[in-house]
């Protein structure tokens, strides 16, 4: 039991800091980033290619968030004649083109089988305390990224992300490069992003194409709502509760004795009902955003 | 009135708009000099709002030339413009939700503090920061806004996003404002207290283009004005010869007939 719990809980932290990374982009940025997940999925590469070619897992880490950091770039300069919703539709549809590509390029992703053997960072420590210096290490760059998010959501930076997601004239007529600000915002995001996709590979000991399913973005995008868009608490509270709904059902699964199709159907269909719930009730998220008062 | 010299601050020549056939601005050419403040005026769709913004930056230009203390910044794109120092206030300004009026105001202080600046915290920025904050709150009180400071930016009455609108584009001492009707939906009193720090802020050496239907505004505070018709510039005089120009009378009421003063003030 607390085996599983220290799993979910490391999952839910790696899931808050993608989320957070999409909170900087969508909630404050207001971007409709739809690839996300493709910055998660150049982290884990990177992580299984150099960490197979035998470098060690820092490297890996720095290599994927280099790669996401310049394919963010370019996904922002992909932008710049498009508007939000075509934007959102592009970084769709570029995220696509990375899982084809990782699940075609056998020589270096491994193809649909991945890269597996993966090292777990504290394989060495005994049972229980390997996984929990991982979910203290995942903790430990949550909270930094989070106070990160925070410093720079309140900060002059933000400030002018927030003022180009609600007014973009005004903002520009402030004297702000809204494609600079653009390309920051997704540059951040994927940095962070890349992170947690390498702590994901690390965590998993390997990485396939399947971490990259567009369906995982709209699961980020999910917990965001469900939660509340541009609040680093909401957006984590969100994740929590999404993670908990999917963890959940395993034991309903074992209580009420029904098949394992039946028990995936229901884990999306139980998200998609608090969702729904949320956006009828709650349409800003659990705790919305909230108007910065300035001393 | 000041001369057209070529110290002026503002230099528009034979700037040219159009939006598909519909020739918005032909052949426009002034300047405005330094300290001036000029009244832009013409009959509604006369092309006052996109001959603004096609100075900011906002609309790109056909042809022509704008130069701003001798430099073309005619082809640079808005933000940059702001940055050499012209600001400007929208017609119809609107607010954001979830940002208080505070944080507009701070929002609209120019600082190269960006991402890293902001991500570190550096002494820089938070010098930057109380400046900001400071100026913000002097703005915001010589512009009666002091009470709704905390209050989303977007709640504000449209009069008060005018003035909202004013002060951001004071926060980032600009040499030149255009302001796109400021006093239209204020309160009479509250237009009062515009006027008085426009010309507070003349006084300090601020040149002011000003897009006005009001006369009584116009010859308050301008010192030349400039009459907009289908788009072509048709008089360029005093505020007090405006109702003897023959080509203002025919501009807004179609004929010749004078009307003592108030010829102007039949466009809404």
């Amino acid at each position: 039991m607390s085996d599983f719990l220290i799993f979910s809980l490391t999952i839910a932290g790696i899931y808050a800091i993608m989320a957070l990374g999409l909170n900087l982009q969508a909630g404050y940025a207001g971007l409709l980033n739809f690839g996300h997940i493709a910055f998660a999925g150049i982290g884990a590469y990177a992580t299984g290619i150099s960490t197979a070619a035998g470098y060690p897992a820092v490297a890996g880490a720095a290599l994927g968030v280099l790669v996401a950091v310049a394919l963010g770039w370019c996904v922002a300069r992909l932008g710049r004649q498009l508007g939000a919703d075509y934007w959102g539709i592009a970084t769709l549809a570029i995220a696509e083109i990375l899982r084809t590509v990782a699940t075609n390029e056998d020589w270096l992703t491994g193809g649909a089988q991945g890269i597996s053997a993966i090292a777990f960072p504290f394989g060495q420590l005994s049972k229980p305390w390997g996984a929990l210096a991982f979910l203290a290490l995942v903790l430990l760059l949550l909270a930094a990224v989070a106070a990160a998010g925070i410093r720079l959501a309140d900060g002059r930076f933000g400030r002018a992300l927030r003022l180009m997601r609600e007014e973009p004239k005004l903002a520009a007529c402030m004297g702000y490069d809204l494609r600079a600000l653009k390309s920051r915002a997704i540059m951040a995001g994927a940095a962070a992003t890349a992170i947690a996709g390498s702590l994901y590979a690390h965590y998993m000991s390997f990485v396939g194409p399947d971490y990259m399913l567009a369906s995982e973005t709209f699961m980020l995008w999910t917990m965001l709502m469900i939660g509340g868009m541009g609040n680093t608490v909401g957006v984590i509270t969100g994740v929590v509760l999404v993670q908990a709904a999917y963890s959940l059902v395993p034991f309903a699964k074992d209580a009420f004795h029904f098949g394992s199709d039946l028990a995936g159907a229901l884990r999306i269909g139980l998200i998609g009902l608090i969702l729904l719930a949320s956006l009828l009730w709650r349409s800003q998220g659990l705790i919305p955003e909230k108007l910065r008062k300035i001393p | 009135m000041i001369p057209v010299t070529s110290t002026a601050l503002l230099e528009v020549s034979a700037l040219a708009k159009a939006f598909g056939g519909n020739r918005v601005l032909q052949d426009v050419s002034f300047a405005v000099g330094r300290g001036e403040i000029v009244g832009l005026l013409g009959p509604n769709g006369s092309g006052k709002s996109t001959l603004l913004n096609a100075i900011t930056g906002f609309e790109a230009i056909d042809a022509g030339t704008v130069r701003y203390a001798g430099q073309e910044i005619g082809r640079l794109p808005a933000h940059r413009i702001v940055s050499q120092g012209v600001a400007r206030t929208f017609q119809l300004p609107s607010m954001p939700q979830k940002m208080s009026v505070m944080e507009v105001a701070m929002a609209a202080a120019i600082s190269h503090h960006g991402f890293w600046q902001t991500l570190l915290h550096t002494e820089g920025v938070r010098r930057a920061e109380d400046e900001a904050r400071h100026k913000a709150k002097r703005l915001l009180h010589e512009f009666l806004l002091t009470h709704a400071r905390d209050l989303p930016a977007s709640a504000l009455s449209g009069g008060q996003k005018k003035l909202l609108g004013i002060v951001c584009a004071l926060m980032g001492d600009p040499q030149l404002v255009m302001l796109d009707e400021p006093t239209a939906g204020v309160h009479p009193n509250l237009r009062n207290d515009i006027v008085q720090a426009l010309l507070r802020l003349n006084r300090q050496g601020m040149s002011l283009v000003i897009v006005e239907h009001d006369m009584h505004f116009i010859r308050e505070v301008c010192s030349r004005c400039i009459v907009l018709d289908r788009g072509h510039i048709v008089a360029s005089c005093a505020p007090a010869e405006l109702s003897s120009n023959e080509r203002v009378l025919q501009a807004y009421l179609g004929g010749g007939t004078p009307q003592k003063d108030h010829a102007t003030e039949v466009a809404p």
